[in-house]
């Protein structure tokens, strides 16, 4: 029933089997004997901004936003009862999260993992909903909903994205709204699970202590036999330009935050491993803790430790952001269009380039010491069908010029700043 | 895992952790210092100020590009407290030298630099440089700023200073901003005195080997400062019940409300005797299966969150939730009244056997991460012979149903923070 393949690296001493089940399901799993633990997630590819797509070439639907977050809760309950029940007998640590383009539902433990295996593979397989139990957890996801909109490292960024995207449905928080919630019904949440919890769009990822061979008869003998369903995203097509390049809003906080950031074309769904890579690299060359951009900011006191880059991206958007705590927000991002405007022109230090290229390499050999850190970079290889050894391979042959490159990628016309001040 | 530990001089420990398991090695430095109001603050800043730069790497992007090269070691600090004392903590996480693209140790590269950061740092004479002080101070002062809008740190951090109001476990681990404003470099070359001279100091290293002379050149680095005061670390008061419950409650312009309580626990200390107390906190409010999250929350919906933490040291047991106004009053009732459920021993066995396993499961992972293990021994460091987290896995194996209904018993509500949405604030 299952194909295998198994990877490995002699320089990192470290291998991983990718078995596909004939379903369609993809596993990976990485053994790490010495290890107590072991951390597994079972995910599909079906996150807050699939709310428009269609099954099996039909026409596209439209559902209201929230529905993938609101699945990851209910499934937590099915007609035997509450899966958290069901982990309190073996002791495990069990959750799931919800983000822009997933669904994951995890466990970790040091003991009985065939029994959480079983669990897991069970209560995702299970869904059991009723109009009562939706509207229960109405409730309680609206409680959530207001937690975050007194969180302002959360409305900072959403705020952006609401002025950067018009119509992607990154724009919407991923819990949907107190509306788009209440729209939301037994019926929906069925429709919804059957499209994209289909083993052929979902995944299993464990790293730690655990047999391979034992794993793949138990999944072989646990996965529900399900006809595969060809699911497509039909986002609306997306313009370049920003809505608004400045956004603001007041919030009870101690000191100004900001997120600025580029939006990015998108030609393609997705960014290829190299290209992200080389924009991680970039960042870092440009606005990390060893650039002069950093140590002026830093310096004029115009920023604090907690200033960080990340490279946002996911299918049909990507952008790259630079968060913080400023007195004068715009003053930082007038110098980051300022620093990039330079580095457009003079190209990069290559002795930041060789200092990035380096520190890249130990961040991935680190990785190797988590078992949760090898399982979350084994869902990354599932989600984007990338090979998990080969992000070292492509950062030795990364050139200046490669990272120079995605440079180009970034206008200051499509660029926009959020910024959350104090109350009055 | 093992453990050793040795001494390295007058109140000076080298505790090696050896984990084969791991491509990394861990270095950290811990300083002790007693809690007290004139010092909390200056004390705060050093850890700030020195991994900043030193006399051999002058600004912080020499600094940070020398980190970098040096495979993206993580240099970290953090400022914490710890019982009654203040710890300041330096440290560095590293590649090993198997994975050394040249000749190069990594690891010894690693360990010269954090000592160089401690004993060496960029001077003007007997004063840290002004440029590096105001900046380091600013930053303080924004981070000190930056907590108060992280609300459910703040609701808890306010808790804790109502409760401990004239105690040192009360005080900001770092400082007042007036404090702050008040750092002279002078003031601080002086604090950095009084660190090496009387800090009590525990150099960890977590990693597959012990890397060769690094406790010596510790111990040698010690045994040129005069050293006197070190602070006896099993001096710690534990929380008293008050006479009477205290009350405290602010309002701000929030959509959701925070509610915590805090209670003393009539125990504090070592891990072994407040073995039924550690579980007694788990049952009440710990995972899934807890009194709080299976009643509070689950079953009448009061709260998007609530949860219990024990602070052993302090004999403390903090409950914060995330409560809607209209249900704060009836949150409240239901966690006292959980709480006495517990004092009654209702608590079934499956819960209780549920609460223990969920703990030796999550202790049983503590091998895995070399930065917990890390926390765990630095948060011991009063136990001259801390229990391994298996160790400590057994014991709470073995804890009776009416060991943690006593346990509940002495546990009694001291301080009730209360932070209020304004009312007719847009969610």
């Amino acid at each position: 029933m299952m194909r295998k393949q198994i990877f490995t690296s002699e320089e990192l001493g470290e291998s991983y089997t990718l078995a596909t089940h004939s379903s369609g399901l993809r596993v990976y799993l990485l053994e790490k004997p010495q290890y107590a633990s072991s951390y597994a997630l079972f995910g599909t590819r079906y996150g807050s901004i699939d709310t428009r797509f269609s099954v099996d070439g039909g026409a596209p639907v439209t559902v209201p936003a929230g529905i993938a977050h609101f699945l990851e809760h209910k499934l937590f309950e099915s007609e035997e009862g509450d899966a958290f029940v069901r982990y309190a007998e073996t002791g495990a640590y069990a959750n799931a999260y919800t983000s822009f383009d997933r669904t994951c539902y995890l466990f970790s433990c040091s003991s009985r993992f065939s029994d959480n295996l079983a669990i897991l593979l069970d209560f995702v397989q299970s869904p059991y909903f009723t109009a009562e139990t939706v509207r229960k957890e109405q409730g309680i996801i609206g409680q959530e909903i207001r937690m975050y909109d007194d969180s302002a490292s959360w409305r900072v960024l959403f705020n952006l994205l609401q002025a950067m995207y018009l119509r992607h449905p990154v724009r919407v928080d991923i819990a949907g709204t107190v509306d788009s919630i209440a729209q939301i019904d037994d019926q929906l949440l069925y429709r919804c699970y059957h499209t994209f919890y289909n083993p052929a769009n979902m995944f299993l990822c464990v790293a730690g202590r655990f047999d391979t061979d034992a794993v793949l008869s138990q999944i072989d003998a646990g996965l529900k036999d399900t006809p595969p369903v060809a699911v497509e995203r039909c986002a609306e097509p997306e313009p370049t330009a920003v809505c608004e390049a400045y956004t603001e809003q007041a919030l009870e906080v101690g000191v100004p935050l900001f997120c600025f950031g580029y939006k990015e074309r998108c030609d393609r769904p997705q960014r290829s491993l190299k290209e992200k890579i080389c924009t991680e690299m970039l960042l870092e060359i440009l606005a990390g803790d060893a650039s002069p951009l950093y140590a002026s900011l830093l310096r004029e006191g115009l920023i604090n430790d907690a200033f960080e880059t990340e490279y946002f991206t996911g299918h049909g958007y990507a952008a790259a952001l630079f968060e913080g705590e400023s007195k004068d927000p715009r003053a930082v991002a007038y110098r980051i269009k300022k620093e990039v405007a330079r580095l457009k022109n003079d190209g990069i230090d290559p002795r930041l380039f060789a200092a990035a290229q380096r520190s890249l390499y130990g961040d991935v050999i680190k990785r190797f010491d988590s078992v949760e850190g090898i399982a979350s970079a084994l869902v990354e290889c599932a989600m984007f069908d990338e090979a998990l050894f080969e992000e070292l391979r492509i950062l030795r042959t990364l050139t200046p010029a490669d990272v120079c490159a995605r440079l180009d990628l970034w206008s200051d016309e499509y660029a926009a700043l959020s910024v959350v001040v104090p109350n009055k | 895992m093992a453990y050793k530990l040795t001494p390295l001089g007058d109140g000076v420990q080298g505790l090696f952790i050896e984990n084969p398991r791991f491509k990394t090695t861990l270095l950290s430095f811990h300083f002790y210092l007693p809690l007290r109001a004139e010092t909390v603050a200056e004390n705060a800043l050093l850890p700030y100020v020195l991994t900043s730069c030193s006399a051999q790497y002058p600004d912080f992007s020499k600094l940070n590009y020398k980190l970098h090269s040096l495979y993206g070691a993580t240099l970290s600090t953090c400022v914490a407290k710890v019982g009654d004392f203040q710890e300041l903590r330096l440290s560095i996480s590293v590649i090993d030298d198997a994975f050394s693209l040249d000749d190069t140790s990594t690891v010894g590269t690693a360990a010269e630099l954090l000592s160089s950061l401690l004993f060496a740092p960029a001077l003007d004479g007997e004063a840290f440089r002004a440029e590096d002080v105001e900046r380091e101070k600013r930053q303080m002062r924004e981070r000190i700023a930056s907590e108060e809008s992280d609300k459910r740190l703040y609701a808890r951090s306010r808790l804790t200073g109502e409760m401990f109001a004239g105690d040192p476990y009360g005080l900001s681990k770092f400082g007042a901003p007036a404090q702050v404003d008040a750092i002279t470099p002078a003031a601080l070359f002086a604090a950095w005195q009084r660190l090496l001279q009387t800090a009590f100091v525990r150099v960890q290293i977590v990693g597959r080997v012990l890397p060769r002379g690094v406790f010596e050149r510790v111990a040698a680095a010690f045994r040129e400062i005069p050293r006197a005061d070190i602070p006896d670390l099993t001096q710690t008061a534990p929380a008293t019940p008050a006479e009477r419950v205290r009350e405290v409650t602010e309002t701000q312009q929030l959509a959701q409300g925070k509610l915590v309580l805090g209670f003393s626990c009539g125990q504090h200390g070592l891990d072994r005797p407040t073995m039924p107390l550690f579980v007694c906190s788990d049952l009440f409010g710990g995972g899934p299966y807890s009194r709080l999250f299976a009643n509070v929350r689950e079953k009448l919906s009061l709260c998007y969150y609530c949860s219990a933490s024990l602070v052993k040291s302090k004999g403390l047991l903090l409950v914060d939730s995330g409560v809607e106004l209209a249900n704060a009053d009836r949150a409240r009732e239901e966690i006292l009244r959980q709480l006495d459920a517990m004092r009654a021993g209702e608590f079934s066995d499956a819960d209780l056997e549920a609460s223990k396993r969920s703990v030796c499961e999550m202790l049983r992972s503590y091998d895995d991460s070399p930065g917990t293990l890390d926390l765990w021994f630095a948060n011991r460091v009063a136990d001259p012979a801390p229990m391994t987290p298996a160790e400590v896995s057994d014991a709470a194996a073995a804890v009776t149903r009416e060991a943690v209904r006593d346990a509940a018993r002495g546990v009694k509500l001291h301080t009730v923070y209360l932070l209020r949405p304004e009312e007719g604030t847009e969610a």
